[in-house]
């Protein structure tokens, strides 16, 4: 039984490359566009401010299938995009995948940096004014800080994300899901093949949970005085 | 077409009752779960801690398929009998199991920020064990166990859309047939996520109250 695990550890284990791939290319752009998001809602402007809310909306309150759906199977029923170069990305699952994903994770981060962000002492700011600071000098300021703050949450997300990963498998991807359900459709070894896939994924888990938490002492090591 | 959005409304609620019935279930095994957890037995909360580990670290994809295919599998090494199991009751099993994970931590915590002078002030007051229980902490665990209980249920929520895929007859699915047979993907899966966003912000809109009543001795108001 366990030799029998072993060798489908081993069959799935072509898929973890591509699991990490999507996960770290997903986390990448999603936290570019948290800071941006982030930065635009401390802006000013009102329509800024709705067009970055209604993003939010829109991509927290609906399901992460329906948005890699809507963005891979969707995308081919505009004429004028299949014509246009996009489409050589739009036609690439994986491209789909990440900016699913990134665009996902990207709202939810920007929650949690924009949350860190107003949790910060209004003295703050007010001290950041009184010394004659321009809002993105503040910023500047501020912002270091509220990454910091929001870190522990942060990697909370990364593991989200590498779950979430997994539903790639559903337009065709070969992630570690994809593998699966291949060898699963194979051998109907259920249990074994999805047990196989299980442990990967707490393996996995498990590196980035155990690598954070260091990052996250020395990150953090300013507020332990 | 007009059938379409009718059949696609009539997905809704099939989405919701779905989500509605895994929560109730979801909410009784985390009960239990958290009791486990919190017993004196060493070796049973152990274990309850691991699974609930376990069940945090997994794709939820792979838990929905796991069940899904896995039960029939387990229900054939054991009586030798190919029983097919249907789709909802395995999605119901697969998204209260996953949503118990985190309810229960969610319940201990809440149970754990309610300090013991509580209890021995229910004590004093010749209150029984139950009714103090009832009376005077259940209605403080509300308190702070809702806001987190709250967003637990909008990842249900979102979370149903996964029972499509072993066949469930929900949003999802409806959205991907009226895709298949209109050739317009686009409009149907956009129609599907503004149905699940209506659903959201409702949800939202009754957490608020519901939060606004639970605190309303905090905030003053009778």
């Amino acid at each position: 039984m366990l030799a029998g695990l072993y060798g489908y550890i081993a069959d799935l284990s072509e898929g973890v490359l591509m699991t990490l791939s999507l996960t770290f290319s997903s986390l990448l752009v999603g936290t570019i566009i948290a800071v941006i998001g982030t930065l635009l809602l401390t802006v000013k402007y009102k329509s800024v401010y709705w067009l970055v809310k209604c993003y939010l909306t829109l991509f927290t309150g609906t399901p992460l299938l329906v948005q890699i759906f809507l963005i891979y199977y969707g995308s081919g029923q505009f004429e004028w995009l299949k014509e246009s170069r996009a489409w050589v990305l739009l036609s690439e699952p994986w491209f789909c995948a990440v900016l699913a994903l990134s665009l996902n994770c990207g709202a939810y981060t920007t929650l949690l940096f924009h949350g860190a962000l107003s949790s910060i002492n209004r003295g703050q700011w007010e001290s950041c004014q009184s010394l004659g600071m321009s809002h993105s000098q503040t910023l500047k300021v501020l912002m270091p800080y509220a990454l910091k703050r929001a870190y522990p949450a942060y990697s909370n997300e990364v593991v989200l994300l590498l779950k979430g990963s997994s539903l790639a498998s559903t337009i065709t991807i070969m992630d570690i899901m994809g593998w699966s359900q291949r060898i699963n459709a194979q051998t109907y070894d259920t249990l074994m093949v999805f047990g196989a896939a299980g442990l990967l994924y707490l393996l996995l888990n498990l590196i980035i949970t155990v690598f954070m938490r260091l990052f996250e002492k020395r990150l953090l090591a300013f507020e332990q005085v | 077409m007009n059938a379409i959005v009718e059949s696609l409304l009539l997905a809704s609620t099939i989405t919701i009752g779905l989500a509605v019935t895994s929560a109730l279930v979801g909410m009784v095994l985390a009960i239990i779960l958290a009791l486990l957890e919190s017993t004196a037995i060493k070796w049973v909360n152990h274990l309850t801690k691991l699974f609930i580990m376990l069940l945090r670290g997994l794709p939820e994809l792979l838990v929905v398929l796991l069940v899904y295919f896995g039960l029939s599998q387990l229900i054939f090494i054991i009586t030798g009998q190919f029983v097919e199991i249907s789709a909802f009751f395995c999605g119901v099993l697969a998204l209260s199991t996953i949503f118990a994970a985190y309810v229960s931590q969610i319940l201990r915590g809440a149970l754990q920020a309610i300090s013991p002078g509580q209890w021995e002030a229910g004590q004093a007051l010749g209150m029984g064990q139950l009714t103090i229980f009832f009376r005077l902490i259940l209605p403080q665990v509300w308190r702070h166990a809702l806001p987190a209980l709250g967003n637990q249920w909008l990842v249900l929520l979102k979370d149903t859309a996964l029972v499509s895929l072993i066949g469930v007859n929900d949003i999802m699915k409806q959205a991907q047939l009226a895709a298949a047979a209109t050739w317009e993907p686009f409009n149907w899966f956009l129609a599907a996520a503004l149905i699940y966003l209506v659903i959201t912000l409702v949800s939202q809109y009754g957490l608020k109250k519901a939060s606004l009543y639970v605190t309303r001795f905090e905030r003053g108001g009778h």
